[in-house]
């Protein structure tokens, strides 16, 4: 499990919420957790991808209550740039406990803002709670725009949810008229940045969930910090999250493991094509796990 | 015959100052100079040019200390040169900000400033830093009110040292009624501790101004009465704020101020004659050292009405409070005595505030070079930016800060005080020097040129 990152407890789960559910990517852990956090009092915001000016195109958005977490529920394949609503969530808003959702390479810059507190001035000690999403790429608006509307041939407008799963991007419109493609049409649109990432579980999370390896309708939590764990056990306890044994769940941890597998070492391999002296001008990135 | 002592640097405050005194056989000053050695800064050399919302983040930048103080009054002087009207809210929030940095640089000083103070009714000096009672709680009231002082800046100004959150035109954002609340409670938390912290520092000042000897570089030295008086006049452009050309009633009157070279004000080249190795901390110069307090001081003179007066608190209390009070004793007690009123401004304004209300003006002109200065009370005293905005760009900026203005008040405050003791008038004056650095022009025989050439 090299690539999976150091973990505590490994869960299929889905939200104990009926709302939620109704609207969630797939288990809605992230809106249940934020959700129970912000009842008690673990966090009293949290940094999460709203809706934006454009059809799922997100923007950061700062949630205080449950029913403004609410207005984020649901993936957005596209660039979310909530660390840059962290210093801010310290100051006109007066949070001392933070909750903040994000892809790998996010939370990596939340971890590193705590080591290195550079324009982050009291910012690092009000990070209460950070909660990744498995990521294996995102695409930037103007991509994501394209393959709906282009190669999806739907009205961005009219989707109701979009969905990465199965080696295909599925496009839902309210009509019930679905579209899919297959992923390998999706890899132009990719943003180049993802490219060097080496982390498809988000490991430095307290906690990280995403849809592979459960059934359709649950989520995969790694439980990773004694933060994580305490919040995410409280969450069970109170009947906000639904949470069993990964032990014979298929397709389970082994498809996780292909799957931060194959984009890790892909990934690696464009590492050392860029490292490799034709192009001298690319620097190669270091492992930060190494 | 009377000699020359050289106490440089000077410690305990903010930047690089020297005192050159004069003293009698008696070690009386008779001559004080008190100058700055801070290297210059530039500020209002770099302003000129940049665009009207550059040069307030940049003026600011001249300081960590009152940086506040400095971003408002850079940031009012544009205002008040192109003529923008902010909405009420954003004014109350600088009012919040204001106040935050008041409370911060006031509990600061208080620990600047004890160690040369006794405990009350014994010969020990305090020393904050010892873990013992009962100065240690002490200790951590003014940690726990800096605290407190820096984090409303950090909510309300977005950063707690250089803010940024105050524009031209008002503010960035408003706070989010969450925001207000952190403010409230905070503030109220700091009403008994600033109650407390000025009862106990008034009680100290209070004995210091009552014992007949300090002492210094081992032996007793006797306090004067009259330690640090001046016959100077006091400038306050307000109580709490400040106040710009924009004003009914400005505050402040720029055809009164007149600013001159360090050159007509300081003693000319002298020899020191006078050394004390037990001077703390490392002894004074060495004698047959070279003083030119004329040529080294790098700040101008300014004058109100022809002469230097003194600014910061007792200046506001004078002017604003009849208080009576002189010496340096009397500046100290004045300072400790606008811990409550910043504490109660504070609330007040957190309450008045409506964090739904926009804070910044629909408009902004973008000037036509008219002159338009700001007054911002800081802490210190009163820190008046000038500007002239032309079409987005600043084309003229001035910073008048209060230590600028202190320097040769203070300097005349020495006089008749023991050399020992000057640096407690000093301090009593809460000297923040490196803003207070202009810049003057020489010729190839380091003659002084000009200085109002390059403002």
């Amino acid at each position: 499990m090299e690539y999976l990152g150091q973990y505590k407890a490994v869960y299929k789960a889905k939200s104990g919420c009926e709302d939620i559910l109704a609207k969630a990517q797939d288990g809605g852990i992230v809106t249940s957790m934020f959700a129970y956090a912000l009842e008690t009092g673990i966090i009293d915001g949290a940094i999460v991808a709203g809706p934006g000016s454009e059809p799922y195109k997100p923007e950061p958005m700062i949630a205080t209550t449950v029913e403004e977490l609410f207005a984020s529920r649901g993936t957005k394949y596209s660039i979310s740039p909530n660390i840059s609503l962290i210093k801010e969530a310290t100051r006109s808003y007066g949070l001392d406990k933070i909750g903040i959702v994000g892809t790998p390479c996010q939370i990596q810059a939340v971890r590193k803002g705590q080591l290195y507190p550079i324009g982050l001035r009291d910012v690092p000690d009000k990070i209460a709670l950070a909660l990744g999403i498995f990521c294996m790429e995102n695409f930037p608006y103007q991509g994501l725009f394209q393959m709906v509307e282009d190669h999806c041939a739907t009205k961005i407008d009219n989707v109701t949810k979009m969905d990465i799963g199965k080696g295909k991007f599925s496009v839902y419109t309210e009509r019930g008229v679905n579209s899919q493609i297959p992923l390998k049409v999706t890899h132009k649109y990719e943003q180049p940045g993802c490219h060097v990432c080496l982390d498809y579980v988000a490991n430095m999370a307290d906690i990280s969930t995403g849809s592979v390896g459960t059934p359709d309708g649950w989520s995969t939590v790694f439980v990773r910090s004694a933060a994580g764990e305490a919040a995410f056990n409280k969450a069970v306890e109170a009947g906000w999250i639904v949470a069993e044994s990964m032990d014979g769940v298929k397709p389970g941890l082994e498809l996780v493991e292909k799957l931060a597998t194959e984009k890790i070492t892909k990934n690696q391999k464009y590492l050392e094509h860029r490292a490799h002296k034709e192009h001298a001008a690319l620097k190669p990135l270091r492992n930060p796990y190494i | 015959m009377s000699k020359v002592v050289e106490i440089s640097p000077t410690t305990r405050h903010e930047g690089h100052s020297k005192l050159v005194l004069k003293v009698n056989d008696e070690g009386i000053i008779e001559r004080g100079d008190w100058l700055s050695i801070t290297p210059v800064r530039g500020v209002e050399k770099l302003a000129i040019g940049k665009t009207y919302e550059q040069v307030p983040k940049i003026a600011s930048r001249v300081c960590g200390i009152c940086p506040i103080a400095h971003t408002l009054a850079a940031t009012e002087a544009m205002e008040a040169s192109m003529g923008v009207e902010i909405p009420d809210d954003a004014y109350l929030l600088r009012v919040i900000l204001q106040c935050a940095n008041r409370l911060h640089s006031h509990a600061l000083h208080d620990i600047l400033a004890l160690p040369d103070m006794y405990i009350p009714g014994t010969d020990t000096k305090i020393n904050p830093f010892t873990p013992e009672e009962p100065v240690r709680s002490v200790a951590k009231r003014i940690q726990t009110l800096r605290m407190i002082g820096q984090t409303i800046g950090e909510i309300v100004g977005g950063e707690a040292v250089h803010p940024s959150n105050p524009r031209v035109g008002g503010m960035y954002k408003n706070i989010t009624p969450r925001a207000r609340a952190k403010v409230y409670d905070l503030a109220k938390q700091a009403i008994p501790l600033a109650r407390e912290q000025m009862e106990f520092m008034i009680a100290v000042f209070e004995n210091y101004g009552k014992r007949d000897w300090a002492e210094m570089c081992g032996r007793e030295v006797a306090i004067p009465k009259d330690l640090g008086y001046h016959q100077q006049g006091y400038m306050a452009a307000d109580p709490l704020y400040g106040s710009t050309s924009l004003d009914a009633n400005p505050g402040w009157d720029p055809a009164r101020w007149l600013e001159v070279r360090p050159w007509d004000w300081y003693m000319g080249e002298e020899e020191i004659t006078l050394e004390d190795p037990a001077y703390p901390v490392g002894g004074t110069t060495k004698a047959g050292t070279k003083a030119w307090p004329q040529m080294q001081a790098c700040t101008g003179v300014p004058l109100y009405d022809g002469q230097p007066v003194e600014v910061g608190p007792r200046a506001r209390m004078s002017i604003f409070k009849n208080y009576d009070r002189k010496g340096a004793i009397g500046l100290n007690i004045a300072r400790e005595m606008e811990y409550m009123d910043s504490v109660y401004k504070m609330i007040e304004a957190a309450d008045a505030v409506n964090t739904s209300a926009p804070v910044c003006a629909d408009v902004i002109p973008q000037g036509d070079g008219e002159i338009g200065w700001a007054a911002n009370e800081a802490p210190r005293g009163c820190d008046v930016h000038l500007a002239k905005v032309r079409n987005g760009k600043v084309e003229w900026f001035s910073m008048l800060v209060p230590t600028t203005w202190n320097f040769p008040t203070c300097s005349r405050a020495l006089t008749g005080a023991p050399w020992e003791l000057a640096e407690v008038i000093v301090r009593a004056y809460d000297p923040c020097v490196s803003c207070a650095t202009h810049m003057i022009v020489l010729d190839e025989n380091n003659k002084l040129v000009a200085q109002k050439l390059l403002e």
